[in-house]
């Protein structure tokens, strides 16, 4: 029933970078049918404290590692993170669970978090705990070169997409195809 | 000299500004951390710098929502004079006029139903309004099991069928369905009309494509749009349009991530009353790579040698069909609706099917009739071959004979839909009303003659929805539903007073 919606929504193919267009009505009335159960959680108890549990937890694995040095421990703790993260929050679109109907499938998490609020304390904090972990890491290498550039390429990955600017953004190399729906 | 006097003010501001610094809790360390980071590396601490200034910039920026505001914010006094303002309207339209004396003409059953029914006004009719097509209304053994599985079972098992709602019968009679079809599963719902618009919703979703007929019944309109799909319309029961339709959407969509695809069309359409051409859609949804939902809530039962509806009636192979869904209500005389197919398909429902999940499940005696009907058409063939007798017999009193209508029905369908000629709708130039208005005279001559037919009721269209929206126009036409429990000369006769009632109605109107 709604081809009739379709133009608005299509995309111009030639551009590499583009703007997620708003939903429609219909989107919109079902994105508020239920609560997204997908991106509330970083509000709950313990959200915050289990990406602290999780890095100590890699650190861990890590270091147990035998033949790993203190640096390339730390960087891998780092890019492991900023890599799962990446995944987690700015890859991967829509709800994994059936609910409201498919309404996020154009919006990665990031993105459905405090339904696109900007500057909200979720999104403050995980934006600082990759700065943080970056911080601490490059501290760790004994600030040499190569492992500084590996760190803060991964750092500058999970951070440029978490900016306000780069809300509903898609670059054609980076976002996975945009879908049509 | 002004410039030394300057710089030893400077000197001791430093001075002053650092002991305040050491004095600081931690400052130690932080002056520790930026000796150590720094490291004759002036562009990395630059970056580090930058990064922790950018850091503290986002955690002190104030929260702002990226949402358009849809709304204007009214003051209270606004809103009180708004409130003051308002009168609602009424919940339902009034009545038209036409709505109105079709309400007080509108035929009382008193007792059963029955091919004979007897008004409220006292008069016996000949009953041709109801789905009653093979009699089992007046079947005593029926009656005498389902009075029995009522004292056994009561009446409803009041929950849904994934809590506590399933009882062996249940599963018996989707046994029994699955048998009679030749399926490899069933699932069985509590309401017909709700099986269809379930089962969409529970495996296309948002972003999947559906092609479906023109004239598909409201029940499956429902499901499609309760299913957020796409959906691309094709002609009414036109394979070529079709193949068209199948085409563009595989074009289009080469490039994209897959989706799920699905034909939708009914066996005998509810509201022209034709048959769909199986073997050339089955055809077309293997090519195209489409998997097809085929609503048989007016064929099962009714077509086909056992009345295991069109895949038996034009020769296809029950597996072909992804979805087949089916009415118990009806001609089978027991109720609620079935999707028969593959074990997958039947599971997903389960869990995922809303009419099946929050409703509760079908009464036991309804389910235990619908088998025992079944049961009757597996063993008893024969019993089909009375209708289809007085079918034809219906059908050779009214639409060769008729000079004002035809019947757009298969002649395979008991029920009959008798649609004014269009030479007749041109010649006359009658609007869509005009011909309601025009079909509701001959309903009523029939009743004064002791004939009981309708018309067909298309459900309501969706609000503001225009012919274009939907892009098709339900034509008006006289419902006439043919039964065995009459016999040939009645059947004749019925058919007699039907022509004559038209015959009357539009010359009369003429005059």
């Amino acid at each position: 029933m709604n081809d009739g919606k379709k133009s608005s929504r299509r995309r111009r193919s030639s551009s590499l970078l583009y703007q997620e267009p708003p939903e429609s009505m219909e989107h919109m009335s079902d994105q508020s049918a239920l609560p997204n159960l997908n991106a509330n959680w970083v509000n709950a108890k313990g959200a915050w404290a289990i990406h602290v549990v999780c890095i100590i937890g890699l650190k861990i694995l890590f270091d147990i590692i035998p033949g790993v040095s203190q640096e390339t421990s730390w960087t891998l703790v780092n890019i492991t993170y900023m890599f799962a993260s990446y995944l987690m929050f700015h890859w991967v679109r829509g709800v994994p669970f059936e609910f409201n109907a498919g309404a996020y499938d154009n919006l990665n998490m990031w993105e459905q978090i405090d339904n696109g609020d900007q500057y909200t304390p979720a999104k403050k904090f995980l934006l600082s705990v990759p700065i943080v972990l970056f911080l601490l890491s490059t501290h760790y290498t004994h600030y040499d070169l190569t492992y500084f550039t590996i760190n803060f390429l991964a750092v500058l990955a999970v951070v440029i997409p978490k900016l306000p600017f780069s809300h509903r953004m898609r670059v054609g190399l980076f976002s996975g195809d945009p879908e049509d729906r | 000299m002004d410039l030394q006097y300057a710089q030893s003010w400077l000197d001791d501001i430093l001075n002053e500004v650092s002991l305040q610094f050491q004095k600081v809790p931690g400052s130690a360390i932080f002056l520790r951390y930026v000796k150590s980071s720094y490291q004759n590396d002036p562009v990395r601490s630059a970056v580090e710098f930058f990064l922790v200034v950018f850091a503290i910039f986002y955690l002190l920026s104030p929260k702002y929502s990226t949402q358009k505001k849809s709304y204007v914010t009214l003051s209270d006094e606004e809103i009180d004079e708004l409130v003051e303002d308002w009168t609602p309207e009424p919940l339902v339209a009034p009545q038209t006029p036409f709505e109105e004396t079709e309400n007080e003409k509108r035929p009382v059953i008193v007792g059963p139903t029955g091919p004979k029914s007897r008004l409220s006004n006292g008069r016996t009719v000949t009953n041709l309004a109801s789905y009653n097509f093979y009699n089992l209304v007046t079947n005593e053994t029926l009656k005498e099991k389902a009075i029995q599985v009522l004292r056994n079972y009561g009446v409803g098992p009041c929950s849904p069928p994934g809590f506590y709602g399933t009882q062996d019968v249940h599963i018996k009679t989707e046994g029994d369905i699955a048998a009679h079809l030749g399926a490899s599963a069933c699932i069985m719902y509590a309401q017909a009309f709700s099986t269809i618009s379930s089962v969409i919703p529970a495996f296309s979703k948002r972003g999947d494509i559906i092609v479906a007929d023109r004239a598909v019944n409201y029940a499956i309109r429902k499901g499609i749009q309760i299913s957020r799909s796409t959906v691309r319309w094709y002609d009414h029961n036109d394979v070529e349009d079709m193949e068209r339709v199948l085409e563009k959407v595989v074009r289009e969509q080469r490039k994209k991530p897959l989706t799920r695809r699905f034909i939708v069309t009914e066996g005998l359409f509810e509201n022209v009353g034709d048959m769909v051409d199986l073997p050339k859609i089955i055809e077309l949804k293997l090519k195209y790579k489409f998997r097809l939902i085929l609503d048989e809530t007016w064929s099962y039962g009714v077509l086909g040698r056992t009345g295991r509806g069109i895949t038996e009636h034009q020769n296809v192979d029950v597996a072909e069909v992804d979805m087949i869904i089916g009415s118990l209500a009806g001609p089978l005389c027991g109720g609620g609706g079935f999707c028969a197919g593959s074990d997958e398909i039947v599971e997903h429902q389960r869990i995922s099917a809303a009419a099946y999940t929050f409703s509760a499940a079908l009464p036991a005696m309804l389910a235990t009739t619908a088998s025992e009907v079944i049961s009757m058409l597996q063993t008893n063939p024969e019993m089909l071959t009375p209708l289809r007798d007085n079918i034809k017999a219906m059908w050779t009193q009214l639409d060769p004979r008729s000079d004002w209508v035809y019947c757009t029905s298969s002649p395979d369908n008991p029920i009959m839909l008798l649609a004014l000629k269009p030479e007749l709708i041109l010649s006359r130039k009658l609007s869509i009303a005009d011909q309601e208005q025009l079909l509701q005279d001959v309903v009523d001559e029939c009743l004064t003659n002791g004939v009981l037919i309708t018309r067909v009721k298309s459900m309501p269209r969706p609000v503001n929805a225009t012919t274009k929206d939907i892009g098709w126009e339900l034509q008006p036409a006289l419902k006439v539903c043919v039964t065995c429990g009459l016999t040939r000369k009645e059947i004749e006769k019925a058919g007699i007073t039907i022509r004559h009632a038209v015959t009357k109605v539009v010359t009369k109107r003429r005059s």
